[in-house]
């Protein structure tokens, strides 16, 4: 399957740099078609392997940083307020760097934008090991490592996205289950490196774990040229002024912002991820709170994180079954979870808080993948980069609100249930926003957007093209020369 | 608070306590300090000893009362056992300490509005400190006490573990509030201990006190600063030591794993790159020569529209 996709990729970059100035001309604001079409297998599978590890040394080694957070508190004599800015500024810059990740590889291509992010990551833990005061970590661990993150984590994604379409979700779900296995097997081994080397030893070995990303970005091998590139070679006639203005525009796919249906999808997420991660933080505070032990505590964790694993898995084939059209999963799932937060505070018992805890996890594990698979949906594959990128610079914008808000909450109120129910209210309210995207109520995929059917119409101009040049002579089996069987034939198989 | 409780009268043949359903075991200490429960006002007698009680409920099980002593005192200990069966007119009690039956502490016990009121003043010095229990021949109730000094929360078993050049925190806590006259430190030598005088030796120590905590900060690390710190709570009666481990590391230690997955990484990179390119010879020696083609081809095209013919007639031109 990738050999196909190997041979036929010269050929594609052929007929589709023919085809390239009729599409734009007569589909006015459309997207730009991808330059391949999704091998939707093969080396894919590696890349969603390659985002099984990037996100595992991303988000779960974020999530297990709290164990260095007590030896920084010993050694810098600072409050745990003051310590846990580090992965507050990580986590922003991460976030909020991530257009950049993305303009970059619409420059540069994915893959050495994320070797770079890896190496950056790296870099990051390495300098902290030196550091001498909380202010070197913020810059250190917090910006630059942070900058890392946002370089390798979206393109990574948004590779995985253009390499499949029909097994989008399953993919993605896929790569994601690395963050859940990894905060799994992080914690022990964290802990083992601070008792064997102290934080300095242990933060140099993890800059060095970082760089195995650098490797990951290796395997992103690139589809076709990176848009940017692709785009000033077909449009030669602009003139130099205008041209910068008009390439950050293209980069960072500002157009978008003009999208109706990209800014509700926005706003939706950032619902979402004003919500989602406030479990997270309090669960544990919350079971204790309770009366339950520390040991009940951490297997009610335990159990969520399982359910996180398994929910992305199955919800990434589910949906890619093609039964019930995303967008409506989107909504079931993120109904599902907002009810099971807003019953969180009512279990008492220790059997009924279980239950709420697996049905939590299964469903913030199920709406991950479909939040991110939506997207070549709503904005189409050629612009996901871009899409990607400045949806995850909206959304932390939640982020940012959720967590500060849910723990005044709690202040006030004394206990952790008014965060929860404001918790599960955020995620309705993104469900509700959720609805009023376009194309929502109809029974099938919207027609502009779906990939398959791009495909056809391409193919339709394509053949066109193809019957004129054929009704003569074989020509183009000399020209592109390196199959037995003939370029026409060829073509149609694809579509 | 008193707890009534429950009792029955069974009928049946029975010895005569040992099936007390609840009983009740008030205990008044009357002591100079330490325990931090309710207070109520003492029926006592010595000025210059204040009195705090301890209460607890016992259901035939053996129940244990923990006593800091930070000074040598006179401390009274008072058991009361109430709801017997068949209340008898006295019982007899006695006191142990740590398991010995205490000589000539035994002694007749009258009933009192159907409690039991065993007391015995001690004086305690440091060679005293124990468990002091008392008990009675007629029934299987146990109240303890265990008298002894603050206990200091289990530092890790671990080591601490910091780098040479660089400087590390030591700390010992209290387990619960009390505050010693001070703190002091000791390195352990093999057999004994060199007290830690930060005068002496300002720009390697420093040692900050906190009540209950204390802190060791040493500076300047090298390899001799490894071993054994004993911190020494001390008390009036008796100080209390705990002990923290410490180990230098050299930064050769974790640069090793470090330069393995470095290595690693590279080897890695350059075996995806390398394959990658193996692979794909063909595909880079026909995509140039097809380049420069579809490249005319490409320009071409654009020019012409609709124009099939034109095309072809190019392209035919075209081939090599």
């Amino acid at each position: 399957m990738s050999r196909a996709g190997e041979t036929e990729s010269p050929r594609r970059r052929c007929a589709l740099h023919a085809m390239m100035e009729k599409p734009q001309k007569t589909q006015e604001e459309q997207q730009s078609s991808p330059q391949v079409a999704p091998p939707d297998g093969g080396w894919g599978w590696v890349v969603v392997g390659s985002l099984f590890v990037s996100s595992a040394l991303v988000f779960g080694l974020i999530r297990c940083l709290g164990i260095f957070f007590v030896e920084f508190v010993q050694y810098f004599g600072e409050s745990a307020q003051a310590v846990s800015w580090i992965t507050s500024i990580g986590l922003a810059m991460q976030q909020l760097m991530s257009p950049i990740g993305t303009a970059a590889s619409n420059v540069y291509g994915t893959r050495p934008v994320v070797m770079m992010g890896g190496f950056l990551s790296g870099l990051g833990f390495i300098l902290a090991s030196q550091a001498t005061s909380l202010l070197h970590l913020y810059l250190t661990m917090g910006f630059i490592s942070g900058l890392g993150w946002a370089l390798v984590f979206t393109p990574t994604v948004a590779s995985v996205m253009q390499y499949f379409t029909k097994r989008r979700s399953l993919a993605i779900g896929l790569g994601f289950t690395g963050v859940g296995l990894a905060s799994f097997a992080f914690s022990p081994l964290f802990q083992y490196l601070v008792e064997v080397y102290a934080w300095r030893g242990a933060l140099l070995v993890l800059g060095g774990l970082s760089f195995n990303m650098i490797a990951c970005g290796a395997l992103i091998r690139p589809l076709g040229k990176p848009k940017v590139v692709l785009k000033t070679e077909n449009l030669t006639k602009l003139n130099k002024c205008s041209s910068l203005l008009s390439r950050i525009f293209e980069c960072f796919e500002l157009s978008l912002l003009s999208h109706r249906g990209f800014l509700t999808y926005a706003a939706a997420i950032t619902f979402f991820n004003a919500g989602y991660f406030i479990p997270y933080i309090h669960l544990v505070a919350h079971s204790r709170h309770i009366g339950f032990t520390e040991y009940n505590a951490a297997f009610v964790i335990s159990v969520t994180g399982v359910a996180d694993i398994v929910g992305r898995i199955a919800s990434g084939w589910f949906s890619d079954l093609g039964k019930i059209r995303m967008p409506h999963m989107l909504v079931v799932w993120t109904g599902l979870l907002g009810l099971s937060l807003m019953l969180i505070p009512v279990a008492v018992v220790y059997s009924g808080l279980i239950v709420i805890s697996v049905v939590y996890g299964f469903c913030a594990g199920a709406m991950t993948p479909l939040a991110f698979a939506l997207l070549p949906e709503i904005v189409g594959i050629g612009r996901v980069l871009g899409a990607l990128g400045l949806l995850q610079l909206i959304e932390s914008v939640g982020g940012l609100l959720g967590a500060p808000l849910s723990g005044w909450l709690k202040d006030c109120t004394g206990s952790y249930t008014v965060s929860f129910i404001a918790a599960g209210s955020f995620l309705v309210l993104g469900m509700l926003v959720t609805m009023v995207l376009p194309y929502f109520w109809s029974c099938t995929a919207p027609p502009s957007s779906s990939p398959s059917k791009r495909k056809s119409q391409d193919g339709s101009i394509e053949d066109g093209l193809l019957k004129q040049t054929l009704s003569s002579n074989s020509v183009p089996d000399n020209l592109c020369p390196l199959d037995d069987t003939s370029y026409s034939e060829k073509e149609l198989k694809v579509f | 608070m008193l707890h009534p409780s429950c009792t029955q009268h069974r009928t049946g043949q029975r010895p005569l306590f040992s099936m007390a359903n609840v009983i009740q075991l008030t205990l008044l200490l009357i002591c100079c300090d330490g325990m931090n429960t309710e207070t109520s006002p003492s029926p006592q007698s010595d000025p210059g000893i204040t009195t705090q009680k301890a209460v607890s409920k016992g259901q035939n099980q053996v129940i244990i009362e923990e006593l800091a002593i930070l000074t040598p005192q006179k401390i009274e200990l008072l058991c009361n056992l109430i709801d017997i069966p068949n209340n008898p007119p006295n019982i007899t009690g006695y006191w142990t300490k740590d398991g010995q039956e205490i000589e000539n502490s035994e002694e007749s016990v009258n009933r009192n509005n159907e409690q039991y009121i065993l007391k015995r003043t001690f004086s305690i010095e440091a060679r005293d400190l124990g468990n002091y229990s008392c008990n009675f021949r007629e029934n299987e109730a146990q109240v303890t006490f265990v008298l002894d000094v603050p206990a200091i929360k289990d530092t890790r078993n671990k080591p601490v573990v910091s780098y040479i050049g660089d400087s590390v925190v030591l700390e010992c806590k209290l387990k619960l509030k009390h505050t010693p006259n001070t703190w002091n430190w000791y390195k352990a030598n093999d057999t004994e201990k060199v007290l830690i005088n930060v005068t002496a030796n300002p720009q390697n120590y420093k040692i900050v006190i906190n009540g209950s905590d204390t802190k060791l900060t040493v500076l300047n690390l090298t390899e001799e600063d490894s071993g054994k710190y004993i911190c020494s709570a001390e008390f009036d009666i008796k100080p209390r030591e705990s002990y923290v481990k410490l180990k230098v590391l050299s930064y050769t230690e974790p640069l090793k794993p470090f330069i393995a997955i470095v290595v690693e990484v590279i080897v890695l990179v350059t075996l995806i790159l390398l394959w990658e390119k193996c692979n794909k010879p063909q595909q880079d020696n026909s995509s140039a020569g097809e380049n420069d083609v579809c490249s005319e081809q490409t320009s071409k095209l654009a020019g012409d529209e609709n124009n099939g013919v034109n095309n072809t007639a190019r392209q035919r031109k075209l081939q090599p």
